[in-house]
């Protein structure tokens, strides 16, 4: 008798144990699981949280994922091959001397039920003009006035032609928001989108129901949620007990484990070059002894880029490449490592840094930390670099202190660091040395090509001078291209119209059925 | 009494007074700031700087410090600089998540640790004692995240009973909200339940070789009746302590359970606003969380009092 009193405990606390996990198992459940059995709704996972749908504010890949194009819309849209399409502006003429725009706004509908005025177009440009973010700024550089002149029709005059004023119009530049609502723009952006941002649980959840004032077709699913799950594993359990339909933007770190654990074959696979980012090493040129070009090409010829290929285990991931920018960029040509100015070879590497004076002194190479992107990367290109007998000391810093040290330090304080980003080269123009930004980089030969690419009247001479201006780039060696990582994610093999994003790194539903 | 509780509650507001200086202090020794954050590299330093201004962290240090303080004395925890909710909402959304998940985890972890340590004491020196002792130690010895990954595959991948992670919030379903949370409870239940073993086991020990327990059982009680009439009580006491303890423990334990389970609790929230270096949301969150852990510690000290007549005297 007297050994069963706490057996008793036991089994009394087991019990109730049993009962909460029964009674929870047996339930419903809400909407936690069993969603991908429901086809008017889609489920997809998404790693990062926005922290904030401020668009205008942020550029963080986390946020542009999901809103354009979806919630939010530009005023052009451009196509697959980046050609205008009529948007929220239907159609659109442009002056013989390309200095003015004239457009006509669609007779549409914000998703509160407000119709879309020329006001409010007017009030979104000159939000956007006025954005903190230079490369959404950009695009208005040439701008002199942007005028309402008629209920439907804005006019848009520049001081000199310019092409990336037109191509920013459709991008996040031209993104359309009423006047009224831009209050909560932080929580709950509206727009004209084929989608309604329901609800926005920070760390949770991003909830979107089809626009029921959408101007073009109705989407065929009704219903998307996008869940946040920051750690992979959590997000392939997710995947593997059906509670989600597609992860579609994967995470290097993770790559590997596709294949191993055999996500590949139980679930489509989709790779995506057009949105994959540059990765890329960047010099200080402000600082000795990384201002020594000689140098900066020397350590160039470290970079081993199949040893990357190699390590990720996934060679439809990334593409090692020598070009900078994107395969979607118009003025990009492709070029293989063995066309590289300054190709891998570890001897030459070896020789070419003693001979620019190089005597064993640390070099820094700044890292970030808590981005498997750039933290992987960062340990091979460090062995790499140690292998051609360069001192390394690592900073490895998280990303708050990244930003504030390279992108708000005045001069920036790094010396080596690796970069991932959609390579906009307008980050490396620099009009006067004042006006020098994180990149540390300031060529006047540079400059007067990007200003003459954007004041080109056609689209053959933009092209031809922009490649002129990132061959200058890799020829002072200020950036080593490295990789054109792929987009890689996972969808449900049944869910079908799938839409490689070409212009903007976002994830369309719209065209998404089962 | 009195005197023994001004003392206490003395230690406890000076306690919170260096804790909002040091939270203040810390998340701006880390460096970094929320405007280049939220800019990235697209960002002009002129850009970052008006940014900065908007948000008031350009005033000087002590103006900021003073600002809060009197904020929060008002119950004005702040507003976040990303979306502009004020702190206060932030909180009472992240609420239902963590308290439930904490509060459920620990009564799991008594409702485990408490039979089985004392089944353990009284078992001691004999195989199953050790058998027990033995299951407690593996228990310490398992990391959180990884129970909750294992719980997770199997309960959730493998026969697909519970949801793998994410959250479902109790005006949804309240079915759906204990699903949610049933698992990382079990997951942080488990893992301390091994912790506290250990403590209710050594306590029960000690109280069963002291001199009080050998006369009640020289008086004619059994070994069970004189365990709890005359040592449960004595026994109590260390527990008491570590439980206190590990109210602490507790939040830094959500922290990695909330993150492999998904879920929108409070840890998350804070680890998020870290990287962001939202310092209102951090300093704020954290500080109702650093004066919640010195309530239940003032509290803790107040049943030491009540518990045992000793404490009130010679402290």
């Amino acid at each position: 008798m007297r050994r069963h009193w706490m057996l008793r405990g036991g089994l009394a606390a087991a019990l109730s144990a049993a009962l909460l996990v029964t009674a929870a198992c047996g339930g419903d459940g809400g909407d936690s699981s069993g969603t991908a059995a429901r086809k008017d709704k889609l489920v997809l996972i998404a790693q990062q949280d926005p922290g904030t749908l401020d668009y205008v504010k942020n550029n963080l890949t986390a946020l542009i994922l999901w809103l354009p194009g979806n919630v939010v819309e530009p005023l052009i849209k451009l196509d697959q091959d980046g050609r205008p399409q009529p948007g929220i502006a239907e159609s659109w003429e442009i002056s013989e001397d390309q200095k003015t725009y004239t457009f006509t706004i669609r007779d549409a509908k914000f998703s509160n039920g407000a119709p879309v005025t020329a006001n409010d177009v007017v009030y979104s440009l000159k939000t956007m003009q006025n954005s903190p973010i230079a490369t959404y700024k950009a695009p208005y550089e040439a701008v002199e006035s942007i005028e309402a002149t008629g209920d439907r029709t804005v006019t848009v005059r520049l001081s000199r032609p310019s092409q990336s004023f037109f191509r920013g119009m459709g991008g996040m530049s031209g993104l359309i928001q009423p006047e009224a609502e831009a209050g909560t723009i932080a929580t709950k952006p509206i727009g004209t989108g084929p989608y309604v941002l329901d609800q926005y649980v920070t760390d949770s959840k991003l909830t979107f129901s089809a626009n029921p004032n959408y101007w073009g077709e109705q989407p065929s699913i009704k219903e998307v949620e996008v869940r946040i799950i920051p750690d992979g594993t959590a997000a392939l359990n997710a995947l593997r007990a059906g509670e989600a339909d597609g992860w579609p933007v994967i995470t290097i770190d993770m790559w590997e484990r596709l294949t191993t654990q055999g996500f590949d074959k139980d679930f489509k696979l989709i790779t995506y070059p057009q949105v994959g980012e540059m990765l890329y090493v960047t010099f200080n040129t402000t600082k000795a002894p990384y201002n020594n070009p000689a140098l900066r090409r020397a350590l160039a010829k470290a970079f081993d880029r199949q040893q990357f290929i190699d390590a990720f285990n996934a060679p439809w991931g990334a593409k090692a490449t020598c070009g900078y920018g994107l395969s979607n960029t118009s003025w990009y040509s492709e070029e293989s490592p063995e066309t590289c100015p300054m190709p891998f070879d570890t001897n030459a590497a070896a020789a070419e840094l003693k001979a620019a004076g190089y005597n064993g002194e640390p070099l820094e190479f700044t890292s970030l930390s808590d981005v498997p992107d750039l933290s992987l990367p960062a340990d091979l290109l460090i062995a790499q670099l140690q292998g051609v007998g360069a001192k390394i000391e690592r900073n490895a810093l998280e990303l708050a202190r990244y930003s504030q040290l390279i992108f708000q330090g005045r001069p920036p304080q790094f010396g080596i660091t690796v970069m991932s980003d959609p390579a906009p080269i307008t980050q490396f123009a620099c009009p006067d040395p004042s006006k020098m930004g994180w990149t540390t980089y300031c060529s006047q030969e540079m400059t007067d090509l990007m200003n003459r690419a954007d004041a080109a009247t056609s689209t053959e001479e933009y092209d031809a001078l922009m490649k002129q201006a990132s061959d200058v780039l890799k020829r002072d060696a200020v950036i080593v291209p490295l990789l054109a990582k792929s987009g890689v994610g996972l969808l449900n093999p049944k869910l079908q119209g799938w839409q490689e994003p070409r212009i903007l790194v976002d994830i369309q539903f719209a065209n998404l059925h089962w | 009494m009195l005197v023994f509780l001004a003392r206490r509650f003395a230690f406890f507001v000076l306690a919170l007074v260096v804790s909002s200086v040091l939270i203040f202090s810390l998340i701006r020794i880390a460096g970094g700031n929320v405007a280049a954050v939220m800019l990235g590299k697209g960002a002009s330093p002129q850009a970052i700087d008006e940014l900065m201004a908007e948000l008031g962290l350009d005033r000087p240090l002590p103006v900021q410090y003073f600002d809060w303080v009197a904020g929060m004395l008002r119950g004005d925890l702040g507003t976040s600089f990303r979306t502009g909710e004020p702190v206060t909402d932030l909180l009472v959304d992240r609420l239902p998540v963590s308290v439930p998940l904490a509060l459920a985890g620990l009564a799991l972890a008594l409702l485990v640790a408490v039979p089985v340590g004392t089944y353990a004491a009284t078992k001691a020196g004999t195989p199953t004692g050790a058998f027990v002792a033995t299951l407690s130690q593996v228990g310490i010895a398992i990391p959180v995240f990884w129970a909750g990954v294992l719980l997770s595959l199997f309960f959730g991948v493998k026969l697909g009973w519970l949801p793998t992670g994410g959250w479902t919030p109790w005006t949804v379903s309240v079915t759906g909200a204990i699903r949610s949370l049933v698992l990382p409870m079990v997951a942080l239940g488990m893992v301390m339940a091994a912790t506290l073993t250990r403590y209710t086991r050594t306590a029960v020990l000690d109280v069963m070789n002291e001199d009080y327990v050998r006369t009640a059982r020289a008086s004619g009680m059994t070994k069970r009746a004189a365990l709890f009439r005359v040592g449960v009580r004595n026994a109590s006491l260390p527990l008491v302590t570590v439980v206190g303890l590990l109210a602490a423990e507790l939040i830094g334990g959500t922290v990695i359970i909330e993150e492999v389970f998904s879920l929108p609790g409070l840890a998350r929230m804070i680890l998020s606003a870290v990287s962001a270096r939202e310092v209102i949301v951090v300093q704020s969150t954290v500080m109702v969380i650093v004066a919640f852990v010195l309530v239940v510690n003032l509290v803790v000290d107040i049943l030491y009092g009540v518990l045992d007549p000793r404490v009130r005297v010679t402290r």
